[in-house]
């Protein structure tokens, strides 16, 4: 998965950080079937087991990057078995899946506050030694 | 003339069942679809039929499979 640049918050996020903020997400709405949080190398949170959410999510990212001309930074895609959501911050990236006809800016604005959230309880890097 | 009261429930129940006939329309004419965004704000919708749109469609369904 290809990190934003221009968009770089934090390069790094806790797992404890990255599943406090999935799980308060995923009690956000009870439209919310399922979320996970990843960074370029490896699953932070995800909902359930959390099998099959890092290949699967980055599919979705890639395949979003793939239809536009520069990394996109969220996607939506409305199906008739539900909703896929993707959006990338920095170096990490949500996805989540809902029911349908929920109201995506809602959703996305849910997932930028998880995400932040996700970074902000990430602990500190640790300074260098005098 | 009709009591105050009367004239705000009723400009009340006006905007609620136009806001439930948005919601019916909504959902009866919404058809599947992808969109994208990108870094200056804009979006592109891409259809099921073209090369990306399916990539995002088998790729949704992907991801929607797994929150089962």
């Amino acid at each position: 998965m290809p990190a934003n640049p221009k968009k770089r918050v934090r390069s790094t996020a806790s797992r404890a950080g990255a599943s406090a903020a999935a799980s308060r997400f995923a009690s956000l709405s009870a439209e919310m079937r399922g979320c996970a949080i990843f960074d370029p190398e490896k699953l932070l949170a995800a909902s359930g087991d959390g099998e099959g959410w890092l290949d699967a999510g980055r599919a979705l990212l890639e395949a979003a990057d793939g239809a536009a001309s520069e990394p996109a930074t969220h996607a939506h895609v409305a199906t008739e078995d539900g909703e896929a959501f993707a959006l990338r911050l920095g170096d990490l990236a949500m996805v989540a899946v809902t029911e349908r006809f929920v109201l995506a800016s809602l959703v996305f604005a849910d997932m930028r506050a998880a995400l932040r959230e996700a970074a902000r309880e990430a602990p500190a890097p640790a300074a260098s030694a005098a | 003339m009709q009591k105050p009261h009367r004239l705000v429930l009723d400009r009340m129940t006006g905007y609620a069942d136009e806001a439930a006939a948005y919601l019916r329309r909504r959902r009866l004419t919404r058809k599947p679809f992808a969109r994208v965004y990108t870094e200056g704000g804009g979006g592109a919708t891409h259809a099921s039929d073209t090369d990306q749109g399916r990539a995002l469609f088998l790729a949704a369904a992907r991801l929607i499979d797994t929150a089962r």
